[in-house]
């Protein structure tokens, strides 16, 4: 531990030990569920989440060195031309205490709160090598000791986790296997006398698999259940490397993030003792989720911090390149396109501290759905999204649509009235502006599409659950539709909330942060509500019947089927 | 009645048969029946006089003869035959010739090429076409048929989903890879051919032939049979007819029971999918009327693990078959098979002595000592 990281240390000391106070009466935050109901709990979000003047100067106290290392010492075309992050960077790393963000104090690390990790994230983000890796090391590889592990696990391996002379690796993936739980084939038996576990099999694309000390793998053990059957379940287990039996393959090469290290991993009659199953035998699914499900929010701030930098680069370049006797930046096209990435950057900034500030609050609150949103849009996690938000919403609305199934004419009269009202073009009043609103009154129009958006879309959800019911698991083109609308709800909420802040506090440049929400509100308010059109039954912007019968026929032959434009019958 | 062409007189045309031109194409061929001797036969009476006398019996005849001489599908036949015909005679030169009819019997001939063309499924091309304005004119019958036929034919011509290549394979081996390949409609399955066709002859001077056995299966099929219960049995049935145009194929099929309704439910493990839940856990359905799972014909059928066609069908080629397969598929050894041997048309000619039928073998080692 060097002295950067001392000096840190002793700030944070001086500080009242009261900083970061502890607020009892803990809620579990469920504010994306509540979405799918087409409600929405002002509360979790209004006022946008703050932090203490102590709290605000410790984080920049932090900013201030990891920025100046990162702009002079870490080279970025070198790391990528080398496809090796250098060792003076790493440990230059390490002195700052980067590989110990998350880990509590007591075990040598920073200990930083979900809002102080994102805040250094960004900064991280500048270079994508040094991003992954790090990420790879404690966002999901010492996470798993972090939440789930017991003290002596946490007292024997978080240490030199934290200050970096051990590198940890997540190791889920295989080649047979890369979500479907049932197809992992790394098999770890107990040995004879019941003390150890011999682990055999192998793993591919693990980043920092061959710079790793302690890996956390995921493995198939026997189990016998309650009823005596015997069944095969998967098991978290810490493998340090001093094991033994533990070889990599080479390292993979990656379009820009050269630098980081992924390689295959293979395990030969590891040794590993029963004290480093991490939770318990059998139990390892849950533990895998969590660490998936925790780890994903600071890629949010992560982006958010290299499209600012991106705007900055670019920027740069359009004013004062010429083309055509103009500057660049003259051209619509080209404004355009900053516009887009100013725009994408406020919204992520505001989703990933809106959920970083959720995840802060006291009690243990859910975050998953809301982190998952954070993470971007890719199919699995749009799958997840959807059908947790679906899960949460079924559980309440089932009696309802029980009830109306059944025909019982209270219900059904109630809804029809509902319908009509809202054909009739009814106003939403969810509390966002007029009197008591909490969103400021200059954010009023983007408020009130928001508040329509989050009726309409309870309402789709009610729908979609009355014609599909459990079986929407397979409609994946309907789950794709609710899963953007509601990660658009979320962001418009996130942006307004920000702004409202801006405004009523009086930060910098709060006009411009209205104009960016307004733009991205329009624009988001009109994509969920052509998404919800094409929920509704027999929509006529619904291709989604063309779509599946086109893929048969596609996939029937297993080629493009149509004949060539040049061929001629006679 | 028709006059006696000049150069067939001295064969004896008085016995009064009213197709004199069979004889002609008779006795074009020496030997072979084909393209060049239907070509010659033609042209001799192209030639043998200036004002084309009979042509239209002539042409008739011609068409009659095709299928003798196998060149019923050959479009340069065709325009040769129509070559026949008096060029620009026929043409209606006014409206009253083209109100009336203008030379029926030519235009009925026309007519008659061109259909036997339509059925045997061969689409003219532009010089049929020239041909047909030079003989008979614009507006005249047979145009019009020929209109027709090329407004449908290229509509035709690819509207078969699953079309029969022209030319099938001789080789049995070959032709039941291909006839395997359709019937099993599956991009994945594998043809294995598990016993080449063989003559051989042994030291004793006896004839031993091997029939070719091949066979089909696909991974689907064989994941089925790795989950079959080795309690139940399995049968062989066949065997079925596949027609190719003209050739008759036969398969055998190894099926098993169709489940009973408590075994069919698959249960997903709520701990299978690392990334979402893969069942949500509602008790709700989906409504009635977004349900399109009803299908009135379709009659719960058990699974079929694969499929062969053989030279022979009784039970030793077959047996020998199921042994081929337990190399892919362990689980058969350990199965009773049944086989459901029909008669085929082949077995009632060669072996009508020899018992087929019901043969039930309990256990498959019971097959390798036989064999």
């Amino acid at each position: 531990m060097s002295g950067l990281s001392l000096l840190l240390r002793a700030a944070r000391a001086a500080f009242p030990a009261g900083a970061r106070q502890l607020r009892t009466g803990g809620f579990r935050s469920a504010y994306a569920k509540e979405l799918f109901l087409g409600k929405m709990w002002k509360e979790e979000v209004f006022p946008y989440p703050e932090i203490s003047n102590e709290e605000l100067e410790e984080i920049n106290q932090f900013v201030g060195p990891v920025e100046k290392f990162f702009s002079e010492e870490v080279d970025s075309k070198k790391i990528d031309q080398d496809a090796k992050i250098p060792p003076e960077t790493l440990k230059g790393l390490k002195n700052l205490g980067l590989f110990g963000m998350q880990i509590p104090e007591e075990y040598g690390g920073l200990g930083l709160s979900n809002t102080m990790y994102a805040r250094l994230g960004e900064i991280i983000s500048l270079d994508g090598s040094v991003a992954v890796t790090l990420a790879a090391h404690q966002a999901i590889g010492l996470k798993g000791i972090l939440i789930a592990g017991t003290d002596e696990q946490k007292a024997k391996y978080l240490p030199k986790l934290a200050s970096g002379e051990h590198i940890a690796a997540f190791c889920l993936t295989e080649p047979g296997s890369g979500s479907d739980a049932a197809s992992i084939q790394t098999r770890a038996t107990m040995s004879e006398d019941g003390k150890s576990f011999l682990l055999n099999g192998s793993k591919i694309w693990i980043s920092n698999g061959g710079l790793a000390d302690v890996f956390t793998v995921f493995a198939r053990t026997e189990i016998v259940d309650n009823d005596g059957a015997k069944k095969d379940k998967i098991t978290a287990l810490i493998v340090e490397r001093a094991f033994g039996g533990v070889t990599n393959g080479k390292p993979e090469d990656k379009l820009g993030i050269r630098g980081s290290n992924t390689c295959e991993v293979h395990f030969e009659n590891t040794k590993v003792p029963v004290e480093n199953v991490i939770g318990e035998v059998g139990g390892g699914f849950k533990v895998a989720m969590n660490i998936l499900n925790s780890g994903r929010f600071s890629m949010g701030s992560a982006s958010a911090g290299m499209i600012k930098k991106l705007i900055e680069m670019t920027a740069e370049y359009a004013c004062t390149r010429k083309q055509f006797n103009k500057k660049l930046s003259d051209f619509g096209l080209i404004q355009e396109k900053f516009t887009l990435m100013a725009v994408k950057a406020y919204v992520m900034e505001s989703m990933a501290y809106l959920t970083a500030g959720m995840m802060d609050r006291p009690g243990v609150p859910d975050c998953s759905v809301e982190a998952a949103m954070v993470k971007g849009t890719n199919e699995i996690l749009r799958m997840y999204i959807a059908l947790t938000g679906m899960q949460y919403a079924g559980k309440i609305l089932t009696g309802k649509i029980k009830e109306m199934k059944k025909g019982n004419v209270g219900v059904a009269l109630e809804i029809f009235v509902n319908k009509f009202r809202d054909s009739m073009g009814r106003k939403v009043d969810l509390g966002l502006v007029g009197k008591d609103g909490v969103a400021h009154p200059s954010l009023e129009e983007s408020s009130k599409k928001l508040e329509e958006n989050i009726y309409y879309f309870g309402t789709t959800v009610e729908g979609l659950l009355r014609r599909f019911g459990k079986t929407i698991v397979d409609e994946q083109l309907v789950l794709k539709r609710v899963a953007d609308v509601s990660v658009n709800l979320y962001a418009m909420t996130a942006a307004i909330s920000r702004a409202s802040r801006s405004i009523s506090i009086g930060l910098r440049n709060h006009d411009h942060e209205v104009l960016l929400t307004n733009i991205f509100c329009t624009e988001a308010y009109f994509k969920n509500n052509y998404a919800m059109a094409e929920l509704e039954k027999y929509a006529a912007e619904n291709l989604d019947d063309s779509i599946k019968k086109v893929a048969q026929q596609v996939l029937e032959k297993r080629a493009y089927i149509c004949s060539h434009p040049l061929e001629r019958t006679f | 009645m028709q006059l006696v062409p000049q150069g067939t007189k001295d064969r004896g045309f008085r016995d009064g048969s009213l197709v004199p031109f069979d004889e002609l194409f008779e006795r074009a061929h020496e030997g072979d029946r084909n393209k060049a001797a239907f070509n010659r036969a033609v042209e001799f009476f192209c030639q043998r006089d200036i004002r084309r006398r009979g042509h239209v019996e002539f042409i008739n005849a011609a068409l009659r003869k095709m299928p003798e001489f196998g060149v019923e599908r050959d479009l340069d036949v065709y325009n040769k035959i129509l070559d026949v015909f008096p060029k620009e005679v026929f043409v209606a030169r006014n409206f009253i010739q083209r109100m009336f009819n203008h030379y029926p019997r030519q235009q009925e001939c026309g007519i008659h090429v061109l259909e036997q063309m339509e059925n045997y499924g061969i689409m003219p091309n532009k010089q049929t076409k020239f041909l047909l304005l030079q003989i008979f004119g614009d507006r005249s019958h047979p145009i019009r048929k020929y209109q027709r036929l090329m407004y449908w034919f290229p509509k035709f011509k690819h509207i078969n989903p699953y079309p029969v290549p022209a030319a099938l394979p001789r080789d049995p081996v070959d032709l039941a890879r291909i006839s395997l390949q359709r019937i099993a409609a599956d991009l994945s399955a594998e043809v294995t051919v598990y016993q080449m066709p063989l003559t051989d002859i042994s030291d004793a001077g006896k004839e031993i032939t091997q029939p070719h056995i091949v066979g089909i299966q696909s991974p689907d099929q064989q994941e089925l049979l790795a989950r079959h219960n080795p309690a139940r049995p399995v049968f062989v049935e066949g065997p079925f007819p596949l027609w190719l145009k003209k050739t008759c194929v036969y398969y055998y099929v190894l099926r098993g029971d169709p489940l009973p309704p408590e075994e069919k439910e698959e249960v997903i493990d709520s701990e299978r999918n690392f990334y979402y839940p893969m069942h949500l856990d509602l008790d709700l359905d989906r409504d009635l009327w977004d349900d399109e799972e009803f299908y009135v014909d379709e009659v719960a059928e058990g699974p079929i693990f694969a499929m062969c066609m053989a030279g022979a069908g009784d039970q030793a080629t077959l047996a020998k078959w199921i042994l081929g397969l337990q190399q892919t598929n362990p689980i058969l050894s350990q199965t009773p098979v049944v086989f459901h041997l029909t008669p085929g048309p082949r077995e009632l000619q060669a072996a009508s002595d020899s018992e087929s039928g019901e043969e039930e073998i309990p256990q498959s080692w019971h097959m390798k000592q036989e064999l």
